[in-house]
């Protein structure tokens, strides 16, 4: 947060070429004004990309909890297997805890069709950050929305997606699942040019 | 076409099972009593006086014969010794015995005789004789076809009543009280004045006196224990984790191995590189086995981690590589050409089909896997006069003849030390893993081998439930179902099945039309013709064999054609029923499940009716039509078992049929691509689980001339059933499993 | 490491990535918890880690050094029987009984949060234990009754 936090006031400062290292990832915004609308809204389309593939959007999933599955063996998308709900705490705590499978754990657990684990909880996304099914403008305007993005700027959330390993998950899923796209440095740079770029819209008049 | 002229054209059948023990017989043969193996080595002063019964100065122990594989039948047996015996529960220990022909099982040509079970004509009971013969002489010990308590249910009351009047003769001989003024119980004759004499005290003594052979059955009104509810001998251990199953067992010495076996099923190990493999902790060995390699390791994890680490080149498959193609084989094979054999042909069907509105409708059903929960595995250790097996297995003898082809031993250097099984649905019937754990222990002589599949190796060769196809015509007039020409494709599940254990069986296989041609419906035309399908993919017996995909064709067409008529599916099969005992099924599954009654909208009730192994089984289910997809609410089922051995342990039994026949008819199959299996695991092979399971209400009726068994008769009906209770809730036809091909289940 | 496995500590010399099933079952020769699936499908191999139900082929035992760990051996004997096994064998729940050290230890993880559980909550807790042989039925059945005897205990 630190580093952040710096980089922040050296915009602030107007001083262009000062960066900031993240601790996974390089967080290095364009220099204010320099992206057009057109270039946020098509990185914008890249984030969107990222944000619906199964990868991420499986986990963000609306106020039933339920996590979603998917892959060349499930068919279609489908609910978690086992009649898995993560409760309100999305954690599983209510019932059978993520961790019952979903084990903390550093390094892969790169078993085709076993359980995803990473070195921190396993969890669903906050429910006001609802993707699955969720049309590019629903997820657009809810990731820029104070109320619903928990309150982050978008160096916020680059930080988040530097800091939270869980989301790491999505480019490195292991097992043969298919990653998401591009990858966490591109889609953090993507986030800071939408950001740079005012977080367009497309639905913005 | 005629009675008699039928009984000829599937006589063959009859001459094939002879000719598949290459034995010609006389009566002499067929009537002489096999030797008892428990008195080849019998210790001193110990009794034995059948092939189920032996006591010693110590303890009283009752050989159970068939495989336990879940359903009870080790204590099932226990229970018809001791009905007789005068033991209980708590006296006696249990052996699953060493294989011999002595325990030859007496029920298993049932199924084989080309009759309607429900038929018990002189022909029919006669054929069933003579191939009762041949499995007499084959001494074919096995457990399989639902014939556990068929075959036990005389034989081993016999056997305790033989014992128990034996013992009172020696106590006689002791005490010169003559032998009608002997009471037994609780495993000990009483004198009058009250003494008693427990039978091990009797052993020595009864050891030197022939075994009283005139005896009489109890009563039914008599029975202690039949058709009350026991306590599984198995369930403490079964419920605190103390009881061993095969892969719990620890040989001293043994070390561990995992294959990794051609997926492309039969084909050739081109060529491999192990040395990664070799390179790995805990790795011992890489050894050759038929289409694979196996890891020797020092434990499971590390023969799992190196068998994946092994680069191998595979051949392909001998069946065509994609699922569309085997689709295709069997849409080809509806020709005269590969007519099987036609199985019934009541009526004038041609005539009655001859002039409009015919309605048609095709149904499939996939490949399914047995997929036991405790994977395959066997122990071996090969010694150079002597073979130990510990595995369990529903085919004792078949198995040491097919370890001793490979290790050159004879089949009675082979000692099977039978096991409880955690699950086989017909699996356990197969070889390949004690043939592969024979084949590296006979690599390393001495050293006991434990193979242990891994899941995924499990499915890959889950030698699963043939394929098939079915088409329907059928005619209704003035509100009734008039006339039905049903066809079934199939490749022979027999023939591929006892080909993997060098039994030729030629004729027809019974299996294709098995749950299709039987049902005792008098409809007034009536044909069912079976095709078979070239082999494709290997195939097996999987829980029912044909029946469930039998069935699942004969019974929703049937449903098909009664909402083609306009009348109630219920109604028209009591209508249609021509046999007294099944009728009564339908009737009180409709009792049970008040059908006929207001429904709330959303929810609808289906029935079906299949008779197999014997068993007529009815089953209504209800679903209701969510949001989310279908949920299965209720489930009614009533058959019929001549006589109820353990009404608990048969209602767990058939509730377990009825999930695994709903849970399989949901979302299983196994599909083949590039050759190989596409289902690893069970999350793309699932089955029910406990949020799907409806509550399931069971009535054992018991007005069938013969015992019957229970393990299969539930699963046929179930996939039917559903199907018709989505059609009454939706208004949707599904006629291909699995059903979520085509709508979701909660 | 060290694990401690009902109470005993043991010393073992294994890869940190072994996931504990194995441990327990090769090297201590602790046999009640099964391999079913490996994929943490099927929850044969459920055992408690300081009171929790895992799923042990899941958790490398590098992970469960310092927990407590409480297998189906643990939980009750022949001779003293937990009250959960002691439903399972009046209801006489079991078939083949391969999956049932899991579904008992499911269960009994569930009745320590949750004294008295809804069939709803049945369903959410005990799905993710599969049983082949389909005593579902009979396991809710016991639940229920080892839920009873637990609260008047």
């Amino acid at each position: 947060m630190r580093k952040i936090a710096i980089a922040a006031a050296a915009m602030l400062l107007g001083a262009p070429l000062v960066w900031a290292a993240g601790e996974n990832v390089v967080i290095e915004p364009p220099a204010e004004g320099s992206v057009t609308r057109e270039d946020g809204l098509a990185a914008w389309d890249r984030i969107f990309e990222v944000a619906s593939h199964p990868r991420c959007s499986n986990c963000h999933v609306g106020e039933d909890n339920v996590p979603m599955w998917s892959g060349p063996s499930y068919g279609e998308a489908r609910p978690h297997g086992m009649n898995i709900n993560a409760g309100e705490s999305r954690i599983g705590l209510e019932y059978v805890t993520c961790a019952t499978c979903h084990f903390e754990r550093a390094g892969l657990n790169d078993v085709p069709h076993a359980a995803p684990q990473v070195a921190m909880a396993w969890q669903l996304a906050p429910v006001e950050a609802e993707w699955f099914g969720k049309s590019s403008d629903e997820i657009c305007n809810q990731l820029r929305d104070p109320d619903r993005n928990g309150n982050r700027t978008f160096l916020d959330l680059a930080a988040h997606l530097d800091h939270d390993l869980i989301l790491h998950w999505a480019w490195n899923p292991g097992g043969g699942r298919e990653p998401a796209p591009y990858s966490l440095q591109a889609h953090v740079d993507d986030v800071l040019t939408w950001g740079v770029a005012g977080m367009p819209c497309a639905n913005d008049g | 076409m005629g009675r008699a002229r039928t009984i000829a054209r599937r006589s063959f059948l009859i001459g094939s099972a002879a000719i598949m023990g290459g034995v010609a017989f006389g009566t002499y043969m067929v009537r002489r009593p096999y030797d008892n193996p428990l008195a080849a080595e019998l210790p001193d002063g110990a009794a034995t006086f059948n092939p189920w019964v032996l006591i010693d100065s110590e303890k009283i122990t009752l050989v159970t014969p068939h495989a336990d594989k879940g359903q009870g039948v080790a204590s099932a047996q226990a229970a018809l010794i001791a009905e007789e015996l005068d033991v209980e529960f708590g006296q006696f220990e249990i052996s699953f015995g060493d294989p011999s022909p002595a325990y030859w099982n007496t029920a298993m040509a049932e199924e084989g005789a080309p009759f309607m079970a429900t038929d018990e004509s002189f022909p029919a009971e006669t054929t069933r004789g003579i191939m009762g013969g041949v499995m007499k002489l084959l001494g074919l010990q096995g457990t399989g076809g639902s014939t556990a308590m068929p075959d036990s249910f005389d034989k081993l009351r016999r056997a305790g009543a033989v014992a128990r009047e034996t013992l009172k003769l020696a106590a006689s001989q002791r005490t010169g009280v003559p032998v009608d003024q002997l009471q037994t119980a609780n495993g000990a004759v009483q004198l009058p004045d009250g003494t008693e004499l427990k039978y091990t005290e009797l052993a020595a003594e009864a050891a030197e006196i022939q075994p009283v052979a005139d005896i009489e059955l109890r009563n039914p009104s008599q029975w202690r224990l039949i058709g009350k509810p026991m306590q599984r001998l198995d369930i403490v251990g079964k419920s605190t984790g103390t009881l061993d199953y095969t892969i719990d067992l620890d040989v001293e010495g043994m070390v561990i191995a995992a294959i990794k076996v051609n997926p492309h099923q039969g084909g050739k190990l081109n060529g491999y590189d192990a040395s990664a493999a070799l390179a790995m902790r805990g790795v011992r060995d890489v050894v050759e086995i038929t289409g694979g390699l196996a890891v020797i390791a020092d434990n499971t994890w590390r023969a799992f981690k190196a068998a994946d680490a092994l680069e191998l080149d595979w051949g392909p498959a001998p069946y065509p590589a994609e699922q569309a193609d085997h689709w295709e084989a069997v849409a080809a094979s509806f020709t005269p050409d590969r007519l099987d054999s036609e199985w019934r042909n009541d009526g004038d069907v041609d005539a009655a089909q001859a002039e409009g509105n015919v309605f048609a409708a095709e149904y499939r059903s996939p490949y399914v896997a047995h997929a036991p929960l405790e994977p395959l595995g066997a122990i071996v250790r090969v010694d150079d006069d002597m073979v130990e097996v510990w595995t369990g297995h529903q085919l004792q003898r078949q198995l040491q003849v097919l370890v001793a082809g490979i290790t050159g031993h004879r089949p009675e250097q082979v000692k099977l030390h039978n096991q409880f099984i955690g699950g086989s649905f017909g699996h356990r019937l197969e070889f390949e893993h004690v043939k592969q754990a024979t084949e590296i222990a006979n690599q390393m002589r001495g050293t006991p081998v434990k193979l242990v599949y891994s899941r995924e190796e499990d499915f890959a060769h889950d030698f699963p439930r043939h394929i098939s196809t079915a088409r329907g015509r059928g005619t209704v007039s003035d509100g009734k179902v008039v006339s039905i020409d049903l066809e079934g494709a199939a490749p022979s599940v027999i023939a591929s099945q006892m080909g993997r254990a060098n039994i030729p069986v030629p004729g027809p296989d019974s299996q294709i039309a098995a749950g299709a041609w039987n049902n005792p419906y008098d409809i007034p035309s009536f044909r069912m013709r079976a095709y078979r399908v070239p082999e494709l993919a290997p195939v097996s017996s999987w829980r029912a064999v044909g029946a469930p995909g039998g069935g699942f064709a004969f019974d929703c067409f049937l449903d098909e054609l009664i909402h083609q008529a306009g009348a109630d599916p219920m109604e028209e099969r009591i209508r249609l029923m021509s046999h007294d005992v099944s009728r009564k099924v339908l009737e009180t599954v409709a009792e049970m499940s008040d059908w006929g009654s207001e429904l709330a909208p959303g929810k609808g009730r289906g029935v079906a009716f299949v008779e197999s192994f014997g068993v007529p089984t009815a089953e209504v289910v209800e679903v209701t039509a969510t949001d989310r997809g279908i949920r299965i609410d209720k489930v009614w089922v009533a058959c019929d078992v001549g006589t109820v051995v353990d009404p608990v342990n048969f209602e767990n039994l058939v509730q377990g049929g009825v999930i695994f026949g709903l849970g399989h008819a949901m979302n299983c199959e196994i599909t083949y691509s590039d050759g190989m299996a596409e289902q690893t695991n069970y999350h793309a092979h699932e089955g029910m689980r406990m949020h799907q399971c409806p509550q399931i209400m069971v009535r054992g009726l018991e007005n069938g001339h013969k015992i019957r068994g229970v393990g299969e008769p539930p699963v046929p009906p179930a996939a039917p059933a559903l199907a018709n209770a989505i059609f009454a809730a939706t208004g949707q036809r599904i006629r291909e499993l699995p059903l979520w091909h085509h709508i979701d289940f909660v | 490491m060290q694990l401690t496995v009902n109470g005993q500590v043991h010393e073992v010399d294994v890869e940190d990535d072994m996931p504990l099933l194995w441990v327990l079952r090769d090297e201590l020769g602790v046999t009640g918890v099964k391999y079913g699936c490996g994929v943490a499908q099927c929850g044969a191999c459920t055992v408690h880690l300081d009171g929790m139900a895992v799923r042990s082929c899941q958790i490398a035992a590098m992970s469960a050094e310092g927990a407590e760990i409480t297998t189906i051996e643990g939980l009750g004997t022949p001779g003293t029987l937990h009250a959960v096994q002691e439903a399972w064998i009046e209801h006489q729940v079991a078939q083949c009984g391969y999956c049932q050290s899991g579904q008992i230890m499911q269960a009994a993880s569930m009745l320590d949060f949750n004294a008295e559980p809804t069939d709803e909550d049945i369903d959410l807790v005990m799905s993710g234990n599969l049983c082949r042989c389909g005593t579902y039925p009979r396991i809710r059945a016991a639940i229920k009754t080892a839920a009873a005897k637990l609260r008047e205990a």
